[in-house]
């Protein structure tokens, strides 16, 4: 007979190793996939993890990869850690890129300074307002975010798309789905010539930074934890939940926002239909994957994001699709979620026994 | 046929308590049998052991004469022993006969036409396709029975089962139960309520701490003898101890309060009033289930109750939240002490922070002062005896007793005037609860006030001043501790008198 037993305690050490036992598991369940398709596993891996980040334009595509991910998931993880399940933050991303992009073409042809924080600031609100539709659902009526979270997705996609053919299509686009290229001053200057990376990735470093201060140093991030661990604990200290749901949820929105509108406004430079290959649904990994731990997540992001690019690189020189790069994100959160049972429980095998009277 | 169904010398140990001790009863059929005792009697465990949930570490059981080996509740089903359990075990999106359906070998069209035999035959009123969501709290409960009549019990147990009925609901039920038992099902009927012993049973078995203290036929029974067996003797002999200066200067007032919850297995309160004065510790007793925890809830301000309804010298709180109402020096010291009143995974000095308000300056600007509160935490675990020094302890490693003197130190050591406890010392061992008593009795010695809710009576007698008891969501007429006795507490308990 098998039975499985609660722990009492785990190691710190072990929590944060599990993480690394997961991509590991995945990078070897990667090599046996591999090996069935037809490719030698080492090369096929090399493809997939080595060669996109052996050069600076790849390592600079990377941490244009990652700042979005960072971004979204240190929103998710304000969320998750007090019990709120946010699914929808590819919806909020997007919201947030559609105000943060009009903003950017009602300034199309102006020039200064003050128009790209404005964009900014606009895009942050416009996914956390985006953001508290289910969380003023959950509140009042006592839907299920989960539900309106990821719902609410495919409504500002929807919309997206009707305004990149419709009203905000480019009048001189000869009818491409997409805007008008912003101006200048409306885009995340670039940090180095010929590569991508631009100041997004500052905007990511400072929420990783408040993110930990808010989350470990203050009475806020306190009823977060205690509100995650136990409802009943958080009720009973009096915490004003529901004003805490709707605050998680705009941090979450907010993050998400700013994560859509830099991207139109760092590589995009304007609005189309695929302003996000996912990002919102991939952050959610992310989130966990760096235990919903602010550091943890820049790690996590990092890891992430070299699938994205895996993906590509595995498409040119093996002709897989980029399909794998879900694939990878798939496993290891499979991974994760496996080794977390184990982190939890442990497995004892039993001889059978007989009951005597 | 007849079923001759004997449990011989059945005992169940816990560490720290005997469930179950030496405990032997015959039952026949024909007749409708009662299990009376308060929580804690060993009623349910035995219940548990007889459906196979359970193992007895001692004794046997048989049914007919034959040795039953029960391991498993698929045992007790294919020996024909039915249960239905006071929280039904239902699937409320599926249907009602999808629910049959689950558990039974036979074909659905067969089932249907078994179903609906059972159905036409007890004139049970059930349609089948609906879902289960849709039903009432009696109508769940025909659905469990049809679910035992299915399989054509000898036995069916019941276990507290008019708790979520209307009245009509529990005549409905008792009316079916006596057909059951014409029909020559043995019936085992679990319950506490005195009334219901008498109107429904033949023979009525007693049991108190683990123990069956006496098997009698309930022609021979009246409420009151049936009270003072449930409760016990030994309370004349335990008295309050403290005598403290009353001063009459009210600390908190209840009057006309209310509550109507939308869950059925919440207990709805009717008008309950009191006063508590400076000084006093107000006891209210009753078997668990009957609105204390709402009660609680609702003093604390987990739960809002009706405008004006509490007032705390004679401002009105009812509106407030449980961090507001610790502003006005109140403290609560809730009944499920793992789960809510502390966090396990957390650390000591964490969960020492969750009273927090403005005057304990935890969060100065928001920020967490973790050296003030790692300060007063050790403050709290020194002054109270607790048997660690080290804050940064998770509290899951302290054991029931420290917990519990960590969670009262820390609603204690702020000084408040008003403390509100719920089973303060349930499942602690003797030392602890010695300590909590003298704890309580100090505090009120000071000057402070105490409500303390609780399902012990030797304890509410010993430390209370005046008692109430709760029964069905109605507070009974306060009395003072010294003209309580067993009798007329075990007979307000068991709703056997209402005044």
């Amino acid at each position: 007979m098998i039975k499985i037993e609660r722990r009492d305690e785990t190691s710190n050490l072990i929590y944060f190793l599990t993480p690394v036992l997961a991509i590991f598991l995945t990078l070897v369940a990667g090599a046996i996939i591999f090996y069935l398709l037809g490719f030698k596993p080492s090369e096929a891996l090399k493809f997939f993890f080595i060669t996109p980040i052996s050069d600076l334009y790849g390592l600079s595509e990377l941490l244009v990869k990652a700042t979005p991910l960072c971004l979204i998931a240190i929103g998710l993880s304000f969320c998750f850690k007090s019990n709120n399940w946010n699914i929808g933050a590819e919806g909020q991303l997007t919201f947030g890129g559609i105000v943060g992009g009009g903003v950017a073409l009602l300034f199309y042809n102006h020039e200064g300074f003050y128009v790209l924080p404005l964009i900014i600031l606009a895009g942050a609100i416009g996914g956390m307002i985006f953001a508290m539709i289910p969380a003023i659902l959950k509140i009042y009526f006592n839907t299920n975010e989960i539900l309106v979270s990821l719902m609410l997705v495919y409504v500002s996609k929807l919309l997206l798309d009707y305004l990149v053919v419709g009203p905000w299509s480019n009048p001189e686009g000869f009818n491409f789905p997409e805007t008008r290229q912003f101006s200048d001053s409306a885009r995340l200057p670039i940090l180095f010539d010929g590569l991508r990376i631009h100041a997004g990735i500052f905007i990511a470093l400072v929420s990783v930074f408040l993110a930990w201060v808010v989350l470990f140093k203050t009475y806020l991030g306190f009823q977060i934890k205690v509100s995650g661990l136990s409802l009943k604990t958080a009720k009973y200290a009096g915490f004003k939940g529901k004003t805490m749901i709707l605050l998680v949820f705009m941090v979450s929105g907010a993050c998400a926002g700013l994560a859509g509108v830099g991207e139109i406004t760092g590589p995009i430079g304007q609005l189309h239909r695929m302003i996000s290959p996912e990002y919102g649904f991939t952050a959610i990994i992310v989130a966990f994957l760096g235990r919903l731990n602010p550091i943890g997540i820049v790690f996590a992001s990092l890891i992430v994001a070299l699938t994205y690019l895996g993906a590509e690189t595995a498409q040119i020189f093996l002709q897989v699709p980029k399909y794998t790069g879900q694939v990878f994100q798939g496993m290891i959160l499979f991974f994760l979620l496996a080794s977390d049972f184990l982190l939890f429980f442990r497995i004892k095998f039993l001889r059978f026994k007989k009951y005597e009277y | 046929m007849n079923t001759k169904l004997k449990i011989s010398k059945i005992s169940k140990i816990y560490p720290g308590c005997i469930a179950n001790n030496n405990v032997s009863l015959n039952f026949e059929s024909g007749k409708i049998y009662a299990l009376l005792g308060e929580n804690g009697a060993g009623k349910s465990t035995l219940v548990k052991i007889l459906s196979g949930v359970i193992n007895p570490d001692k004794g046997q059981i048989f049914l007919n004469d034959k040795l039953l080996k029960l391991t498993s509740p698929k045992d007790a089903k294919n020996n024909n022993i039915g249960m239905v359990f006071q929280h039904f075990n239902l699937f409320e999106t599926l249907s009602v006969f999808e629910n049959l359906s689950i558990d039974s070998e036979k074909n659905n069209y067969q089932l249907r036409i078994l179903i609906n035999n059972i159905l036409k035959k007890y004139n049970f009123k059930i349609d089948l396709d609906v879902p289960i969501l849709n039903l009432s709290a009696g109508q769940k409960q025909k659905v469990e029975i049809v679910r035992c009549l299915i399989r054509n019990p000898k036995v069916l147990i019941m276990d507290e089962p008019t708790s979520v009925l209307t009245e009509q609901e529990t005549e409905d039920l008792f009316l079916s139960l006596k057909k059951f038992s014409k029909e020559g099902i043995l019936i085992i009927y679990i319950t506490h309520k005195l009334k219901e012993v008498l109107s429904l049973c033949d023979e009525v078995a007693v049991m108190r701490k683990g123990k069956v203290v006496s098997i009698s036929r309930t022609v021979d029974e009246e409420l009151s003898s049936l009270a003072n067996k449930m409760i016990g003797e030994s309370l004349n002999k335990i008295k309050k101890m403290t005598s403290n200066n009353l001063s009459g200067e009210q600390i908190l007032s209840v009057s006309r309060l209310n509550f109507n919850s939308e869950d059925p297995y919440e207990v709805n309160l009717v008008d309950i009033n009191f006063t508590l004065n400076k000084g006093e510790c107000l006891g209210i007793a009753g078997i668990s289930g009957n609105g204390q925890n709402e009660l609680f809830q609702i003093l604390s301000g987990e739960t809002l109750s009706n405008n004006g309804s509490i007032k705390f010298r004679s401002k009105e709180i009812s509106k407030l939240n449980p961090r507001e109402r610790r502003e006005y020096l109140m403290a609560f010291s809730p009944e499920d002490r793992i789960s809510q009143a502390a966090v396990p995974s957390l650390k000591i000095y964490e969960n020492v922070a969750l009273n927090n308000f403005k005057t304990s300056n935890f969060f100065e600007k928001g920020l967490f002062n973790e050296k003030k509160i790692k300060d007063h935490s050790k403050k709290i675990l020194s002054n109270f005896s607790v048997n660690t020094d080290n804050v940064n302890l998770k509290s899951q490693f302290l054991s029931g007793g420290n917990l519990q003197k960590l969670i009262l130190g820390r609603e204690l050591i702020t000084s408040p005037e008003l403390l509100i406890c719920f089973n303060p010392t349930w499942g602690l061992d003797v030392g602890a609860i010695n300590y909590i008593h003298q704890t309580l009795v100090k505090i009120n010695e000071q000057g402070k006030s105490i409500i303390l809710i609780s399902t012990d009576n030797d304890e509410l007698l010993q430390l209370s001043d005046r008692i109430s008891v709760i029964n069905k969501g109605k507070l009974s007429k306060i009395m003072s501790a010294e003209e309580v006795n067993p009798e007329k507490l075990g007979l307000l308990m068991g709703g056997g008198l209402v005044d």
